[in-house]
């Protein structure tokens, strides 16, 4: 049986290639899209005037309180109904995307607002615009708070990429699924997609920890 | 994940239904397919011998060989699909939003799909079957039913598992498992007496490990197979209708009987000369 599986292993090596990038390339996107929406978010949540803030406010709650089964059928389904036809990893990425900006917006968010608000004044007193501000006073202080939970927010959305098997995408979880459905080797290869699944979150974990060391306050 | 599926889905139709429809078109989708050149056909990737992928990684099966019936008869080119790779949850949704022209996905014929999908004529009858070893201790249905309680069926995982087993042989023990591999596994290393799933799945395993396994010759359950459309478009059906019963009966029966072969390993008798064999 062992040695059959190694067999049946390198006999699917390529679509379990392919799926393993279209996994990586799905994470990668929707994390590096929903991040940079996602402070944007968190700014206007913190900073933005009463009527901004009340409708971003709106903008993650719903996008929080949805499961994100739920926002790739919509992206999929729903988009396509009223005109913009998303093709199945465009609509994927965007759900994704969509739901890791109201998770990072709130992060951002709790992580300006541990910051004392004495900084604010005093960065205001010595004559900083707000751009330079949250460049060089709130920015580089938020970041070391928010990102243990960044990271986990990250990993979240490397296994979320599954759920897009079912307006198939051919992510690792569909390519896995082929396989066994041609060798009935189930159990095989769903642990080697866990594993997989283990080295891409291991990966963004000790990308992580390497950031945090580097803007880590000298001691 | 079925249930929180169709919540979802239903929570999809319902802003669907919110919408205005779309305005109908005057020409059908038989002309919308031919002048595009190409059929977009739904189907699966995980399910052999209906469609999955070979080692190649080339997406095939009985479903994926009724919709090269379909493009043949469209275009005279059985190779002119494009696929769309679809879970079964995403049958329905994806044949009433237009994402593909026709659906063949192994897909129950049920008065409530019917409601919601316009299904073609049947191209296959599913029912379930009991596989047993070849040189196992029991000959055939008539053993199983005669040892009574003394006999173990290994069945996947369902809620119904148990009274579907009980349908066929009432005293039978019955053990679920997760996964189609494991209840052949039961079988063969003899934890379970007879393996009892759907028959096409049975006879697709029995082509792979020819001569290791026989089928007990019992049938139940029956289900009907049909491709689905998008509902009001009736010359599209027709057209689909068409191209399927003469694979069945006329010029393309060859076609048919092969792809039959190919995954259920059984030779089917050509339809015979002369009264057409729909009036019998």
């Amino acid at each position: 049986m062992d040695v059959s599986f190694i067999d049946q292993l390198w006999l699917a090596r390529i679509p379990l290639f392919k799926g393993l990038g279209i996994s990586v390339s799905i994470s990668f996107l929707s994390i590096v899209a929903g991040t940079v929406l996602g402070v944007f978010v968190g700014l206007a949540l913190v900073y933005g005037y009463r009527p901004v803030r009340w409708i971003v406010r709106g903008y993650t709650d719903f996008i929080r309180g949805t499961p994100v089964l739920v926002l790739v059928l919509a992206s999929y389904y729903v988009l396509s109904a009223i005109g913009i036809d998303l093709g199945p990893f465009q609509a994927g990425v965007l759900a994704l995307a969509v739901f890791c900006s109201s998770h990072v917006g709130e992060l951002v968010r709790g992580a300006l607002q541990s910051i004392p608000k004495g900084q604010t004044e005093a960065a205001k007193a010595i004559g900083l615009t707000f751009a330079q501000t949250f460049a060089y006073v709130l920015g580089p202080q938020a970041l070391r708070q928010a990102l243990p939970a960044w990271v986990n927010t990250a990993a979240e959305m490397v296994k979320a990429s599954t759920l897009l098997s079912i307006i198939g995408v051919g992510e690792l979880l569909l390519r896995t699924q082929e396989v066994i459905s041609r060798t009935f080797m189930s159990l095989e290869f769903y642990f080697f997609a866990g594993f997989l699944y283990f080295v891409i979150n291991y990966g963004i974990e000790r990308f992580g920890r390497y950031v945090e060391r580097k803007t880590a306050v000298p001691s | 994940m079925i249930s929180k599926f169709t919540a979802a889905a239903g929570f999809v139709a319902a802003v669907l239904a919110g919408m205005p429809a779309h305005a109908q078109q005057a020409s059908s989708k038989l002309d919308e397919v031919l002048s595009r050149g190409h059929l977009i056909l739904g189907t699966g990737s995980t399910n052999a011998p209906w469609h999955f992928k070979s080692a190649e990684d080339k997406l095939q099966g009985f479903d994926v060989d009724m919709g090269r019936i379909i493009a043949k008869a469209l275009f005279g080119d059985p190779e002119k699909i494009e696929f769309v790779n679809q879970s079964s949850d995403a049958r329905i949704p994806n044949i009433t939003t237009g994402k593909v022209d026709i659906t063949c996905q192994f897909m129950t014929v049920t008065g409530e799909r019917a409601q919601q999908v316009a299904f073609t004529i049947p191209y296959y009858r599913e029912g379930v079957g009991l596989m047993l070893k070849a040189d196992g201790k029991y000959g055939d249905y008539e053993a199983l039913k005669a040892a009574g309680s003394s006999v173990t069926i290994s069945v996947l995982q369902n809620v119904y598992a148990e009274d579907m087993v009980h349908a066929a042989l009432p005293e039978a023990a019955v053990d679920q498992y997760e996964s189609v591999d494991l209840i052949y596994q039961a079988l063969e290393s003899g934890r379970a007496d007879a393996a009892a799933t759907d028959q096409s799945s049975l006879a697709w395993y029995m082509t792979q490990n020819s001569g290791r396994y026989k089928d007990a010759g019992y049938g139940w359950n029956p289900q009907t197979y049909a491709c689905g459309v998008r509902r009001g478009d009736q010359d599209w059906l027709n057209f689909v209708n068409t191209a399927l019963h003469e694979a069945m009966t006329g010029v393309e029966f060859d076609f048919y009987a092969k792809s039959f072969k190919t995954w259920f390993g059984k030779d089917l008798t050509p339809p015979e000369i002369g009264f057409p064999v729909e009036y019998k």
